[in-house]
């Protein structure tokens, strides 16, 4: 029978409750009760990985920074390692966020610090086959592998990014064993820990403060420097005199996340944007930001992501120990730019998650929930967007102004999801698995790789039959000198306002071909410090 | 009140209305009528639950017990999981975007009528007359279905209902997980400087 991996958590203390008690400037757009006006020197939108690590950065330059946050602020005595609590604080749309037709489930945050609360840790320099395909593709400049390096070393030293020092749980370990069978390279995934308690839960919000997410690091910073921070509070729309954007109206937000009737008013000189390739780009159509080529929103990605189940006769625990701490990118980078590449990772399997991973009902469902201890999953993250047929997504506001994901999986991410079945499927038996299922609602559990392999060959491919996530969203504002394909120039400045800069994922032209939180801090931190010197000048 | 009715109301022909296509001219005709009523019940108002009214709650109800198999009702009597589960549904489609909130509403109100449930695979029969049997055929149906309009109905439902009860920790004894930590919070305590501040 599976035991706890600890009893309690106790003795940690709430950096942020600390720091409001100390005199932060915190402030809940809900509880305005007339409309008002507030002012800084730059509004940032958005506290995630882009918005903290520049809030820090400009706030240190001594700048008079506001950070805008749709969701609330959560904090470390908030974060009780429970699925239900952390879905409804900390998830955009009580992590039930889909696509547009129902066939990709979209984990991202929605908090003060943004999906970095929830994020499993894993930090990956941006590859360097992605930025030479951006600099010859979209005509990026100053963002090689030699140019980037600085900026990566700094905020891998800022939140203390190291490969995982502690042994695999056993979920990763399948990986890595599956991979020594068959021979294939992999390596131990880099993490923002400190002092890590390995306990698993880094999806529902650190209890500890070991992971150095936006909340425990720059966001503190920035706060001690003065900064004001607004939250429950939704950026509606940047308000633009010619090519300047003057302000931004906010909504405020009750704590259903709806809106309270009054209205906010941001100004200040500059604006920096943010809040993500989906809420971002939302934001900018509704502002109908100038926009001559009509790329607001285009070629927004993911990684779309597919799952394969495997049980085995020992207890995996797959709900306990570091979420992730073992890769494989031999997958990934045969061609650049050929059928689609994959990198291989680990999932946390948590019961609520699980149930919704395992695309099932009834007493199949159950038998597989069941075992919950001795079940493990592997997961292939495709890199979509380097290739003429890897389009992505496209952002569309619906009635009332919110995003709408139109993110159709088409044949080439088909013939990718098929192939990322059944390398899982063979890399799960070499290591020992008794059974394996790949996530797809007409596989069953199969007893060998000969099997495995033969019902894999008879999946039907279609949307709503094989599951496909994500938990990355990038693009929809690329960056770039080729006006043509690009919004934002190669400091973050949109190419069409004066005044408005992007730093976040969304400036990303391309998927990453890897978790990308480290990729965002390390192209925002080089962005900021370029705006930080451009406005103390 | 008027924004829990706003919310409540399909405001667009797309999406599982489309149901009501896949028949007979009458069924068209139902669907026309769903459009035209919003839904087929009266609306309750300020009630516990923010989304669900009574016909959704209805079949939910029914599929609950049909999707969760044995693992139902876990730690709790029945009448307390089902309450559990309904509120945590409620909950999470309320705070769904726009678009996908829509979705829900309309394939919860095509499936309340009974020429658009025969014609999508269901049963004439309410949802609370239904069997076990009949509710797993139709469950079945939808995720096997050819229509993708379907399997996303068969993929969101399973989906909504896992994760709004599998989540509870009475469900954890049906799972084997053992559950996650007690987290003992720390109470904030003012900084020396405050402390002396006050002293002084």
């Amino acid at each position: 029978m599976a035991e706890k991996n600890f009893e309690e958590v106790r003795g940690i203390t709430d950096p942020i409750l600390e720091g409001i008690s100390n005199g932060w400037i915190t402030l809940d757009a809900g509880e305005y009760t007339e409309n008002t006006t507030l002012e800084a020197d730059v509004v940032i939108i958005g506290t995630g990985a882009g918005g903290g690590t520049t809030a820090e950065i400009l706030a240190k330059a001594g700048l008079k920074v506001l950070l805008i946050e749709e969701g609330p602020l959560k904090s470390t005595n908030d974060f009780k390692m429970d699925e239900r609590q952390a879905y409804k604080d900390l998830y955009q749309e009580n992590a039930g966020r889909m696509n547009k037709d129902g066939s990709m489930s979209i984990l991202q945050g929605r908090c003060v610090g943004g999906t970095t609360v929830i994020n499993w840790t894993s930090s990956f320099r941006t590859p360097e086959q992605t930025l030479q395909y951006w600099g010859d593709n979209f005509g990026t400049k100053g963002v090689s592998k030699d140019e980037m390096a600085p900026w990566f070393d700094k905020m891998e030293e800022r939140l203390n990014i190291a490969p995982w020092a502690v042994p695999a749980n056993e979920n990763n370990a399948v990986l890595s064993r599956g991979a020594d069978a068959l021979e294939i390279p992999w390596k131990v995934i880099p993490r923002n820990v400190a002092g890590c308690w390995n306990l698993g839960f880094c999806g529902t919000g650190c209890p500890t403060n070991a992971k150095q997410s936006m909340l425990v690091t720059t966001i503190p910073s920035a706060m001690d420097e003065g900064s004001q921070l607004l939250y429950s509070a939704r950026a509606e729309r940047l308000i633009m005199d010619n090519n300047k954007v003057t302000g931004i109206e906010v909504t405020a937000l009750d704590k259903g996340y709806r809106p309270t009737g009054v209205q906010l008013t941001v100004k200040a000189t500059t604006v920096v944007l943010s809040a993500g390739g989906i809420n971002g780009p939302a934001m900018m159509l509704r502002s109908e930001a100038p926009d001559p080529k009509g790329l607001i929103g285009k070629r927004t990605f993911f990684h779309p992501t597919t799952f394969s189940f495997a049980s085995f006769e020992k207890e995996i625990n797959p709900y306990y120990g570091a979420p992730q701490s073992i890769y494989s990118d031999h997958f990934q980078w045969n061609s650049v730019d050929g059928p689609v590449g994959y990198k291989l990772e680990v999932p946390p399997l948590h019961p609520g998650l699980t149930s919704v991973l395992l695309m099932g009902h009834g007493e199949a469902q159950f038998d597989e929930l069941n075992k919950l201890p001795n079940l493990s999953s592997m997961i292939a993250l495709l890199r979509d967007g380097f290739n003429d047929d890897s389009v992505g997504g496209s952002i569309e506001l619906a009635d009332d102004g919110s995003a709408i994901i139109d993110y159709p999986i088409n044949d080439y991410l088909w013939e990718g999801v098929k192939r990322t079945h059944l390398t899982m499927a063979e890399l799960q038996f070499a290591a020992g698995a008794k059974a394996v299922r790949a996530a797809h609602t007409e596989a069953k559990w199969e007893t060998s790789w000969e099997a495995s392999k033969a019902a894999i060959d008879k999946l039907s491919y279609s949307a709503s039959k094989a599951l496909v996530g994500s938990a990355h969203v990038m693009g929809g504002l690329p960056m770039g000198e080729d006006l043509d394909k690009c919004l934002v120039d190669s400091n973050g400045k949109y190419h069409y306002l004066d005044n408005l800069y992007v730093i976040d994922g969304s400036i990303f032209p391309t998927s990453i071909g890897a978790n990308p939180q480290l990729s965002i801090y390390g192209m925002a931190c080089r962005l900021a410090t370029g705006l930080a010197e451009k406005l103390t000048a | 009140m008027s924004s829990q009715i706003n919310q409540a109301l399909p405001t667009t022909r797309r999406g599982f209305l489309q149901l009501g296509l896949m028949g007979t001219a009458t069924l068209a005709l139902g669907s026309a009528v769903a459009t035209l009523t919003g839904c087929t019940t009266q609306l309750e108002q300020g009630g516990e639950y923010k989304f669900l009214q009574p016909n959704d709650r209805e079949f939910f109800a029914a599929l609950i017990p049909a999707v969760l198999n044995k693992s139902f009702p876990g730690e709790l009597s029945h009448d307390a999981a089902m309450k559990r589960t309904l509120l945590a549904l409620d909950d999470l489609i309320y705070t769904l975007q726009y678009h996908n909130r829509i979705q829900m509403r309309q394939l919860f109100d095509a499936l309340s009528m009974a020429p658009i449930r025969l014609a999508a695979g269901a049963s004439w029969a309410s949802w609370k007359d239904m069997s076990p049997k009949q509710i797993d055929d139709f469950l079945v149906g939808w995720r096997d279905s050819s229509l993708q309009m379907k399997r996303m109905g068969y993929v969101s439902l399973s989906k909504l209902i896992g994760i709004s009860w599998y989540s509870q920790p009475e469900s954890f004894v049906t799972t084997g997980y053992p559950g996650p930590p007690t987290k003992i919070p720390t109470p904030v305590t003012p900084k020396a400087k405050n402390i002396s501040a006050e002293n002084s």
